[in-house]
Order: C-alpha cells, then sequence, then structure tokens
C-alpha cells in the first residue's frame, strides 16, 4: 500500500446538481454542498444526471468510479496538480466535502470531532462504524498517554472506547498501558512529534480499509486492477516461455512460438554409438550424457556454447543413465547391471566405485543433501550406501525392475521407481509407507518435476501420463503424438515454471507438449535415428537437449539465428551460436 | 444395586478416631464456642495453643471475606510474619482483592494509584502477568460487573483467597492444611464413583443421596 503522504485538497464548490437539491430539501444533515457524486452514500448506485455513464466498448465500466481510481492514482504517484485538476474538469470529486473533512481531521488529531464526521458520513453498517470509532479513539487514548495525561486517557478509555463493545482483549491490553508505560510499545523519544504525525497517515491508511471502497477508494486499486489484467493474460498464454519483466501494458501479452525451442543450435558429435541418456545439472551450466559406447560425457554450457568437458571413462558396460550431486559437483553413472560410479565434475576423475557382490547396478539416484547414494540393482533390490560406500540399508523384495528409473523426492523422503511392469512404487522410506501408481500399460520410464510433486509416466502405448503424487496418485493430464515401439524412451518437465513437457520418439522427432492444455506444440525434425531422451535445461527456458541414436546430441534454442554448426572436438574448433536469452 | 451395606458394618469405628475427625473440622473453620463444648463434652485433651490462634485466624478470615484485604493482610503479618513473603501468589492474590474493592467504590485514581505501587512489582515476573492485565483490565468498564472479567469481584473468588489464606496460616504454624473430615470425605467420592463404574452404574456419586439411605 502507498507509503506516500495522502494529502489531497479538499473538493470544491461545486454547481449543485438536482440530486443535491433533492437531498438538502429531504432535511440532509450535510451542511456543505457537495458536487455530484457516488461517494455520498454507500452501495446504492446513484444516477448522476442521465443516468448512469459508462466507459468502454462493453459498458461494464461506471464513468464515475473509473475517474475517480485514476485521481486516486495520479495522487498516489505524487501528481497533486494532475490530481486536483482531474477532480476539477471531470466534475467528479475524489471524495465526497464530508470525507475530505473526515480525512483532515484524522491527519490534525482532531479525534473528537472526527468521530462525529464519521457518524454524518452516512455508513449503514454500526460494526464498521463502531470499529472506525473504536480505532481512532485508540489513537486518542496512546496521544493522551504519549502527553501522560494518564488520567484523561482512563477516561477515555472507560466512557469512550469499553462502551463500544469491539474487540474486548485489545481493551484490556490498553488498560496494562494505562498501569505500566512500561508496557506500552511507543517510545518516549525527543521525536515524538513526527513519530505520532507518521501514525496518523497510518491510521488513516487502517480507517481507509476498514470503510466501504465507496465512501474512500483503497490504496493502489488502478495498479492491482491492472496486475490482475496481466496475470490473467500471462496464465492464458500457451507459449509463455519468457520473463515476466517482458510484459507489457501496451499490448495483450502473447508469446508466440518463437519463445519455445525449435532450431538445432549445435549438433554434438563425441560419443561413437547411441547416446541413451542425457541430463542437464541443476545449476544449468553442465551437461552430462551416456552413451551405448560405455562412456559418459560432461559438457559445459557457456555463452558461446556447449563444449565437452570430459570424457568418463572406466565402466565396461553400456551406461543407461547419469545422475548429478544436488550442488553439481559430482556425477554419478551407472553401467547397465554392472557398477555405479562417482565422479568428481571440475577434474574428472573418478572418485568411488559402488557394486554389490554378485549382483548389478540398474539405477541410481542422490539424497537431496548430498550424503548418500541410491541404486537399484538387478535382483529387484534397493539400497543405500554412504558416500565412502558403506551399505546402510537394503529394500529387498519387489522395488525395481531391471530397466526402471530411480528418483529420490526432494524432502528425501521417497523413493520412486518401478517395481511392476504396470506399477510405480513411492516409498516413503521413513514411515515405512507405500503408495503405488497403477496403469494400464506397461511403464517404461518416468520423470519428476523439479518440485517433486509430479511424475511424468512414459507408457508402452505411446501415451505419456502426467500424475500428481501428493497424497494419493492423481493422473491429471494424458500426451500423445510421439512413436514409440521397441525402445525406452523418455520425457521430461522444461521450460519456464516446467509449463512444458517434451519427449524424445522413435521417430527421430523431438516432441514438445502444452502441459496445461495437453496441446501438441512442435515436433522437431532432424535427428536421423531415434531420439532415446530429452532434457531441458532448468536454468534457461530456451535451451533443450535432445540424445540420440544417430549418436549425436543436439542443443535446440530459439528460432532466431541464422546457422547451426557441427561440433567437433575439441569444441574450440568451429564457430558456434548460442541463443541469446539465457538466465542467471 | 448399592454395595451391600452389610459388608462394611463389620469394621469397627473408633469413638476416638471420629471425635478427632469432627474436632478437625471445627478447629479448621474457627469454631471456637463449639470447640470448647466439644472438649467439655467428650473429655478430649485440648489442643495447646489452638484456642487464641483459632481466634485471631478466624477474624483474617472473616476480614479476607468480605474484601477488606488490607486488615487482613495487617493481622497476618502480625499472626505469623514472613508468611506472606513466602508465599508470593497469596500475597498478590490478597493485593488484588484491595485493588477490586477501590474499583468497586468507583475510586479510579486510588485504584490506579493502588496498583500502580502495588501490583506491578509482581509483573517482572512472567507468571504474574497475566493474572496483572486480568485485574487491569477492569479499570477499563465503568460497571466492572459486566466486564469479561466480573468473576473477579464475586464471593467466590474471595472465599478462595480466603480459603488460600487460612490454610497457609495453618502450614505456617505446622498444623494440617486440610480438614480430615474434608479429605475423607473427597476419598469416598472417588472410591464411590469407582465402585459405581464397575458395577456399570451411570452418574455422579451422590453424597446427599448417599447421607439420606
Amino acid at each position: 500500500m502507498g507509503g506516500v503522504e495522502d494529502d489531497e485538497p479538499a473538493s470544491k464548490r461545486m454547481k449543485l446538481s438536482s440530486e443535491e437539491l433533492r437531498r438538502l430539501s429531504n432535511g440532509s444533515t450535510i451542511k456543505e454542498t457537495v458536487a455530484g457524486s457516488s461517494g455520498d452514500l454507500m452501495a446504492r448506485p446513484l444516477q448522476s444526471e442521465g443516468g448512469e455513464e459508462v466507459v468502454g466498448s462493453k459498458g461494464v465500466i461506471k464513468k464515475v468510479e473509473f475517474v475517480r481510481i485514476i485521481a486516486k492514482a495520479l495522487y498516489s504517484l505524487g501528481y497533486i496538480k494532475s490530481g486536483a485538476h482531474l477532480e476539477e474538469e471531470s466534475g467528479i470529486p475524489l471524495h465526497s466535502s464530508v470525507v475530505n473533512v473526515f480525512r483532515r481531521q484524522i491527519l490534525e488529531g482532531n479525534w473528537d470531532e472526527s468521530v462525529v464526521t464519521l457518524h454524518n458520513i452516512g455508513l449503514t453498517d454500526e460494526k464498521t462504524i463502531k470499529s472506525a470509532s473504536f480505532l481512532i479513539l485508540e489513537q486518542k487514548f496512546l496521544q493522551l498517554l504519549d502527553e501522560e495525561k494518564v488520567m484523561d486517557a482512563l477516561k477515555t478509555l472507560r466512557t469512550e472506547i469499553a462502551p463500544l463493545s469491539v474487540d474486548n482483549s485489545r481493551v484490556r491490553e490498553l488498560s496494562s498501558y494505562i498501569v505500566s508505560p512500561s508496557y506500552c510499545s511507543s517510545v518516549r523519544s525527543p521525536k515524538q512529534d513526527t513519530l505520532r504525525a507518521r501514525s496518523r497517515s497510518k491510521l488513516l491508511e487502517e480507517l481507509q480499509k476498514l470503510l466501504p471502497p465507496t465512501v474512500m477508494i483503497p490504496e493502489g486499486r488502478l495498479e492491482h486492477l491492472v496486475e490482475q489484467a496481466l496475470v490473467l493474460q500471462r496464465d492464458a498464454c500457451m507459449f509463455h516461455n519468457s520473463l515476466d519483466k517482458e510484459m507489457s501494458l501496451y499490448s495483450d501479452h502473447q508469446c508466440g512460438r518463437d519463445q519455445i525451442p525449435s532450431q538445432a543450435l549445435q549438433i554434438l558429435q563425441a560419443h561413437n554409438d547411441e547416446v541413451w541418456f542425457l541430463k542437464f545439472s541443476h545449476d544449468g551450466k553442465y551437461l552430462a550424457s551416456s552413451s551405448n559406447d560405455q562412456s559418459a560425457i560432461i559438457w559445459e554450457v557457456l555463452e558461446t556454447g556447449v563444449s565437452l568437458k570430459h570424457k568418463l571413462s572406466g565402466h565396461h558396460k553400456p551406461l543407461s543413465s547419469v545422475s548429478w550431486s544436488p550442488n553439481d559437483h559430482q556425477l554419478l553413472t551407472c553401467g547397465s547391471e554392472e557398477v555405479i560410479r562417482r565422479w568428481d565434475v571440475s577434474s574428472g576423475e573418478c572418485l568411488h566405485v559402488y557394486e554389490k557382490a554378485g549382483l548389478g547396478m540398474v539405477s541410481c539416484g542422490w539424497s537431496p543433501d548430498g550424503k548418500w547414494i541410491f541404486s537399484g540393482l538387478n535382483d529387484k533390490s534397493i539400497c543405500m550406501w554412504e558416500l565412502d560406500g558403506k551399505e546402510l540399508e537394503c529394500w529387498k523384495g519387489h522395488r525395481t525392475l531391471k530397466i526402471s528409473d530411480l528418483e529420490i523426492t526432494g524432502d528425501g523422503k521417497h523413493i520412486i521407481s518401478i517395481c511392476r511392469e504396470t506399477e510405480i512404487l513411492l516409498l516413503d522410506r521413513e514411515a515405512k509407507v507405500e503408495r503405488f501408481i497403477e496403469e494400464d500399460q506397461p511403464i517404461t520410464s518416468f520423470s519428476l518435476s523439479r518440485d517433486s510433486r509430479f511424475l511424468l509416466v512414459n507408457l508402452l502405448n505411446q501415451e505419456i501420463h502426467l500424475w500428481n503424487i501428493e497424497g494419493d496418485p492423481k493422473l491429471v493430464s494424458k500426451y500423445r503424438g510421439h512413436k514409440r515401439t521397441r525402445f525406452v524412451i523418455r520425457s521430461c518437465f522444461g521450460g519456464l515454471d516446467e509449463a512444458f513437457i517434451a519427449s524424445g520418439s522413435e521417430d527421430s522427432l523431438v516432441y514438445i507438449w502444452h502441459r496445461g492444455t495437453g496441446e501438441l506444440i512442435e515436433s522437431l525434425p532432424g535427428h536421423s535415428g531415434a531420439v532415446n531422451c530429452v532434457s531441458w535445461n532448468p536454468a534457461n527456458p530456451h535451451m533443450l537437449a535432445s540424445a540420440s541414436d544417430d549418436r549425436t546430441i543436439r542443443i535446440w534454442g530459439l528460432n532466431n539465428l541464422s546457422r547451426s554448426v557441427k561440433q567437433k572436438e575439441p569444441p574450440s574448433n568451429g564457430i558456434h551460436y548460442c541463443n541469446g536469452g539465457t538466465r542467471d | 444395586m448399592d454395595v451391600d451395606p452389610r459388608l462394611y458394618e463389620q469394621i469397627a469405628v473408633n469413638d476416638n478416631d471420629i471425635h478427632n475427625i469432627v474436632m478437625s473440622y471445627l478447629v479448621h473453620n474457627c469454631f471456637k464456642e463449639t470447640v470448647e463444648s466439644f472438649i467439655a463434652c467428650t473429655g478430649m485433651k485440648q489442643p495447646s495453643d489452638h484456642l487464641e490462634d483459632m481466634e485471631k485466624r478466624k477474624r483474617i478470615y472473616q476480614f479476607a471475606l468480605e474484601g477488606n484485604a488490607l486488615k487482613a493482610i495487617e493481622l497476618t503479618e502480625q499472626l505469623a510474619t514472613n508468611l506472606l513473603e513466602k508465599n508470593k501468589d497469596l500475597h498478590f492474590d490478597l493485593l488484588s482483592l484491595h485493588f477490586v474493592e477501590l474499583v468497586c467504590s468507583r475510586k479510579c485514581t486510588e485504584a490506579l494509584e493502588f496498583a500502580q505501587m502495588k501490583l506491578t512489582p509482581f509483573g517482572k515476573e512472567q507468571k504474574y502477568v497475566e493474572k496483572l492485565e486480568d485485574f487491569m483490565a477492569l479499570l477499563a468498564y465503568e460497571e466492572p460487573e459486566k466486564s469479561p472479567m466480573f468473576h473477579l469481584l464475586s464471593l467466590e473468588y474471595r472465599q478462595h483467597v480466603a480459603d488460600s489464606l487460612n490454610r497457609a496460616i495453618l502450614a505456617h504454624a505446622n498444623h494440617p492444611t486440610y480438614a480430615a473430615m474434608e479429605r475423607l470425605i473427597q476419598q469416598t467420592t472417588v472410591v464411590r464413583q469407582c465402585l459405581n463404574q464397575e458395577h456399570g452404574k451411570d452418574g455422579p456419586f451422590s453424597l446427599k443421596d448417599f447421607l439420606k439411605s
């Protein structure tokens, strides 16, 4: 609410309208002449001369209200003269003269008179009158205490405040202030005058909130209406993938398709075989990819483009997945039914190998505090290790499958994995409670949203299902269009506020849907083999990466650049462009 | 069905025990003349200094009950020095009685001054703050009987304070703070309650009914 000192001038004398003459002749108590406005009395809409005037094409905006809100906004912005001018020119005063008198009395501290004026404003709700009187008299009481007129303050409390029967607990507090001024929060300082003056405009603000808006327009009303419109526009924008500060008042906000990454900016060729998995780090500065060629690569995302940082070799089996540590300093790589390796991102060194005798790992994940490693094993159990390799816990039984993802929710409490062909297990490892997502079709992969509230599930029948996993799992949306027949295809959340869903597909296209409506927005050609996995940069809503059987990784960005270039090792050769709008 | 009376008719009750029980009640409540007659009738041994103190204690209790707290405090100080110092809660309650008196007689200024001098020092300790606020709130109302804190003006409240004072004085002189009679009735009630429940009877134990049966 506005902190600007409110000092609107009293309304000027205006020509009496027929309405006013009628009211005065009825013996109205309002002595001052008041310009024709609907501000004097509340709810009942007044007829100005010639009926209610409206503005705007739909005829729903009342002219008087519109002008008053603008005047209020002008005053809040500090344009006093403009505000006064508007009142005069339009003949519509911001406040009726009674209200102006009231405001002045409050700001000057004429408490008793202001209470009288309050009754003259013409409010019908007894409760409001009493609450407003309470606020004013409370101020009077505190002021008397400040002036050390204790008996006067007591008298006010007893004879004026308590009989209102409003807020007995506050009355109690006020009594305690009388007895022991040290309880009182007001500070005795040489700046007493400024303190009291400042609190008077606060009092006015409080009264403003209490009184009906027709009497005194609330602070920031025009700004609030405009914000409402902007929010509505933003929510309706389907391709909304740009930062909010780009919203303008000049035209309705509507992102075009151009906000969605749709052009391959870079093609990264560094793997020797099919690329099965890739994922951006949490801070969006790195990308990790893993391949059938038994290696993983850490790529660095720079202003100039994505370049290779480290190639991680050491596995003897194809790598099924990778997992970034919560602080992005380390990476886990998982060999298919083999071991898990933990790598240091900056040096590329292998820090530890996790294995279990006689068994092979199938998936890997981190606890949100980075202290523990989780893994699914090919005997269908899930294990938990400390970083140094000490096994802490093992959940046996049908917890996971040989081909399954593994995710830990952001609170560290739930482990998610595919436990049966058509079932996903949500295991609360502390409370030892199990919940399940049941599907009709076999599940091939899943992906957890950033806020851990939603799960995106890929099915055998080429559908992607979105589930809300808070409480009892509920199916929210379905996405269709991509192709999947033989392989594991992965999808992901992405874009601003994760408003989009992206997926790979066996027809070598990358598919992008609008999460809310389920509508297919883009299908991006370019790869020459099945697209196995996609990952959307969490820090840059305009960057998407896809991994394909054609051994390449494509980096997709906004379609406003002229060239896309092939990427060879080492990355310094060749010229590459990157999309402009990286968020920090 | 009531518990079979025949079961307890077998138990012998000593006359002396009964005399002591009655005496404890009379002494606790300061019925001095009755105590004297009772002693004469039963030939009991006279309790040593009970009588004189009993008279004083009786007067203190009366003053407290009336609401004349200052007099009660004065006499208590005479009878049992340091008692109020050691029982701060009680001291506060007594002073608050006086405050209530002033408020009821509409002597606001006096009440305010009294509160500031005597009651607010207690406010330094957190446990008194809320009680203090309760009493101070009385000042805000021209008709304290109609305020939310009207129970502080009631006879029940004064009785509660007077009882506490009585017990404190007895304790100070190393006498039992509860009359044996009172204790016995309390225990009987509880036992009866349990028996009723066991036999599946509803409703609380009614002493009145029991005494009539």
